[in-house]
């Protein structure tokens, strides 16, 4: 079965571009306003025990279920495998590496993880807050996200091979 | 005439204190991430693609090479399918800039040759991390919120990494006293 949302196909690739960029206004004027950050969240919570950023990221991983609960209701065609882990047990959402086994995808947000927080932690921020500081005048920040465009050529076209070779050649892909 | 534009101020001033709280901000774009998801998801998948900064800045930055120079680097389906990749990030960084010049918030900040190397090699690795776990922090959440339990362990593994990220940056600031 081929999900479908509210609007048809035809419609939808044409709308794409349009509504991700209305929604990544919205989201960047929030975000410059709020100084929203997801791992700034943790770091605040564990060096000075202050939870606005964390309840931050905690509501969008609320809002998140809500929103996917209530959608899945009202058009539950649009979320053929919500609640994830009831219909598809431990395999993870599409977006990693493509047909690993479950270790395989455990062991890549376990290493992802660490090396997510670390970096986010000594560069003083999450992608999204790094986005949102070029925009305010951080040439830091600006060299942060060419990194990560660059960082997504070198992934896609090298790296992500590397590394599903080095897995299976562990025996746990 | 006057009343009205104190009205209007004392409204605006409202709406900015909701967008000044990061608690309102992060409920807004996960109920947003999953309006996306309903509207657009007949243009492809994958599921839970709401809204990340590594993914979405992937299937820009990989569409604009395979569009100039003709490579056949892989991006998501709904990129892949849709007329143009999606926008997410662009509308970030467009959204930033004007809220920060609305209220006179930008400044351009420079700092030391050698910390824009730093930048540029933690933001390449950090794309390159984040994708092998199959998002940014922002993706990890909406996939939790979807329940994938390997987001959950992926969101337990950055919370080891802040911790000793933080373990880090403290000896670094003992050290240099």
């Amino acid at each position: 079965m081929v999900a479908s949302g509210w609007l048809s196909k035809e419609t939808a690739i044409i709308a794409v571009p349009i509504i991700t960029l209305l929604f990544g206004i919205l989201i960047g004027w929030l975000g410059q306003r709020s100084g929203f950050c997801s791992i700034g969240g943790f770091r605040d919570f564990f060096m000075f025990r202050h939870t606005r950023l964390l309840y931050g990221y905690l509501a969008l991983i609320g809002g998140a279920f809500v929103g996917y609960l209530v959608f899945w209701l009202i058009t539950p065609s649009a979320f053929e495998n919500f609640f994830w882990l009831i219909g598809k047990g431990l395999m993870p959402v599409p977006g990693a590496p493509a047909n690993l086994t479950v270790v395989a995808y455990i062991v890549l947000a376990i290493i992802g993880g660490i090396v997510v927080g670390l970096i986010g932690v000594l560069l003083g921020g999450c992608p999204l807050r790094q986005v949102v500081m070029t925009s305010e005048g951080n040439i830091k920040s600006l060299c942060f996200v060419i990194g990560m465009s660059a960082g997504a050529v070198v992934y896609t076209a090298w790296v992500s091979g590397w590394g599903v070779a080095l897995l299976k050649g562990l025996g746990i892909a | 005439m006057a009343e009205t534009r104190a009205k209007t101020e004392e409204q605006s001033s409202c709406l900015d204190t909701l967008a000044r709280n990061p608690l309102y901000v992060g409920l807004v774009i996960g109920i947003l991430a999953a309006l996306m998801q309903v509207l657009l998801i007949s243009a492809g998948g994958p599921e839970a693609y709401g809204f990340c900064v590594a993914c979405h800045t992937r299937d820009v930055v990989n569409d604009a090479v395979n569009s100039f120079a003709g490579a056949k680097l892989a991006i998501a389906a709904i990129s892949q399918n849709a007329i143009l990749p999606v926008m997410t990030v662009v509308g970030v960084l467009i959204g930033a800039f004007a809220s920060a010049r609305y209220y006179q918030e930008f400044k351009t900040k420079t700092g030391k040759a050698v910390s824009y190397i730093w930048y540029l090699l933690g933001g390449l690795f950090f794309m390159i991390f984040a994708l092998f776990m199959g998002g940014c922090p922002y993706r990890i959440g909406l996939r939790i919120g979807y329940g994938d339990v390997v987001a959950l362990i992926g969101l337990v593994a950055i919370v080891a990494g802040v911790l000793v990220g933080i373990k880090i940056a403290t000896a670094m600031a003992e050290r240099e006293g």
